[in-house]
């Protein structure tokens, strides 16, 4: 009698990659894979990809899989590979890329947050703030503190029509702007700040940005 | 039922309190009914300037505990017949003697019998800012052309937008025109840019403002006086007449000539 396999590996031309059967019992297929890493047949040592196909694993059990996987002194799981996200997880990716618009003034002592990227339309003054995961886009002249890529994209840009912020983050890097004040209050329209190559931020015309961060377009229609 | 308007700025000695008595002055010379409230509890001062100082027996608090009655605490001043009136605030206890509920139902009960109330908000943006601002229709911001006082506007104008209440109107005090005229200091212009709200009036700063306020009788009175014009100005504006801005050119022969011809009319 052949009993159905919960687990498989097949090597392909990318590498080993170990398929985990998403039908049956969590338990069953911990077991299956516990015995076949076991199995003495490997040699050396082999990057692995995990495949868990449509079975949602929280981080306890993507562990635990990763665990026993290493459990053979031979595999080494370079990446698990997962066809279904929680709602909330997808929730929170939606919101990373949408773009929430402001149309006001953001004054002192306000804060105005986003979760994706931030379009405001009015001036932030001195001592306001401007956060958002994303890019920051002002339509007006920011004057307070701008701070792009909150949770660590170190690709998010600042773009306004007049810059002349006291403070500029972008995901873990500052720059107070007093330096740059002087020489920035000549010509502070239209700019963007974005993370130099050398891990300072820099600023730049914002026609620079298509050549700096052509990623950030997310046009896709034709011309 | 009238309106109350409360008079803020965010920083202190910018000229609340004064700007307070001499709009409320004007307004009564204009023949309406006005009531000026002090909610500077702890740090009254709008007495002192309207010279009204030894005649108040009941103050604010004493209204809001129950101790007396709305027109036992109001101060009659006595150069207006029946137009100005001063609810005083109380020396003796704190901003947190008092609620913005308690505020608010104050101001409604004297809204009823007058056409204006000024509140004096003290400065800071905590528990005497709230009682002040609670009971108002309108707000005036004041200013001077220093960026500090611009930036605590800027501030004030952030929560009174928040505010159930029309959006706040910018009074620019003190402004020395020898200053802006030689580039020194703020204009009009970059302020209310910069703050995005409503210009009200100016008032050119002007020696004779403090001492007037020190002989407990407020410069308005003196229809030839610089800054008096610009309170002059403001009341009128409030009243909703549409008044030009004057100018600033102080300095150049003739100015005075011109405010004297203007006003000789």
């Amino acid at each position: 009698m052949t009993k159905q396999h919960y687990v498989t590996i097949k090597g392909t031309k990318d590498g080993l990659v170990l398929r985990l059967d998403d039908k049956c019992a969590y338990s069953d297929m911990i077991a299956e894979l516990r015995n076949k890493v076991s199995e003495n047949s490997l040699e050396g040592l082999a990057e692995v990809k995990v495949h868990i196909g449509n079975r949602f694993c929280n981080e306890e059990e993507l562990k635990e899989i990763m665990n026993v996987v290493h459990e053979s002194p031979h595999l080494r799981v370079s990446k698990i590979q997962s066809e279904v996200i929680s709602i909330e997880e997808c929730n929170r990716k939606v919101l990373e890329k949408q773009s929430e618009t402001y149309i006001g003034i953001v004054r002192s002592g306000q804060v105005v947050n986003a979760d994706g990227d931030l379009v405001v339309i009015g001036d932030v003054n001195p001592n306001g703030r401007v956060v958002a995961a994303g890019s920051i886009y002002i339509l007006g002249r920011l004057k307070g503190i701008a701070h792009a890529g909150a949770t660590g994209n170190e690709e998010a840009v600042i773009a306004a029509s007049w810059l002349e912020a006291t403070h500029l983050m972008i995901a873990d890097k500052l720059e107070t702007m007093t330096d740059e004040l002087t020489i920035l209050s000549e010509h502070p329209e239209m700019e963007c700040a974005y993370i130099h190559p050398n891990g300072f931020i820099a600023i730049d015309r914002l026609q620079e940005l298509r050549i700096l961060r052509p990623n950030l377009s997310t046009f896709k229609g034709g011309s | 039922m009238g309106e109350a308007i409360v008079i803020t700025s965010g920083k202190g000695g910018v000229g609340k309190t004064t700007t307070s008595a001499n709009l409320g002055t004007a307004l009564a010379l204009q023949g309406k009914k006005v009531c000026l409230v002090d909610t500077d509890i702890g740090l009254r001062n709008l007495d002192v300037i309207l010279g009204l100082e030894n005649r108040i027996i009941y103050d604010l608090v004493d209204v809001i505990a129950g101790r007396c009655k709305i027109h036992q605490a109001l101060v009659k001043d006595k150069r207006f017949e029946d137009g100005l009136f001063l609810l005083p605030a109380a020396q003796t206890t704190d901003k947190n003697a008092v609620k913005p509920e308690e505020m608010k139902e104050l101001i409604t009960e004297l809204k009823r019998d007058y056409d204006y109330i000024l509140i004096d908000c003290p400065a800071g943006i905590e528990q005497g800012y709230k009682n002040a601002v609670a009971g108002a229709d309108r707000a005036i911001v004041v200013t001077t052309p220093e960026i500090s006082a611009v930036r605590d506007a800027d501030r004030i104008i952030g929560l009174l937008e928040q505010e159930d209440i029309e959006p706040p109107k910018l009074i620019i005090n003190r402004i020395k025109s020898r200053l802006v005229n030689s580039g020194d200091a703020l204009d009009v212009n970059e302020i209310t840019t910069h703050l995005s709200i409503d210009l009200l009036g100016i008032v050119l700063d002007d020696e004779n403002v403090i001492s007037s306020s020190n002989k407990g009788e407020p410069v308005v009175m003196d229809p030839s006086n610089p800054a008096a014009i610009g309170y002059r100005n403001i009341a009128r504006r409030i009243l909703g007449e549409s008044v030009p801005l004057m100018s600033l050119d102080e300095g150049r022969p003739g100015f005075f000539g011109k405010l004297k011809s203007l006003f000789a009319k």
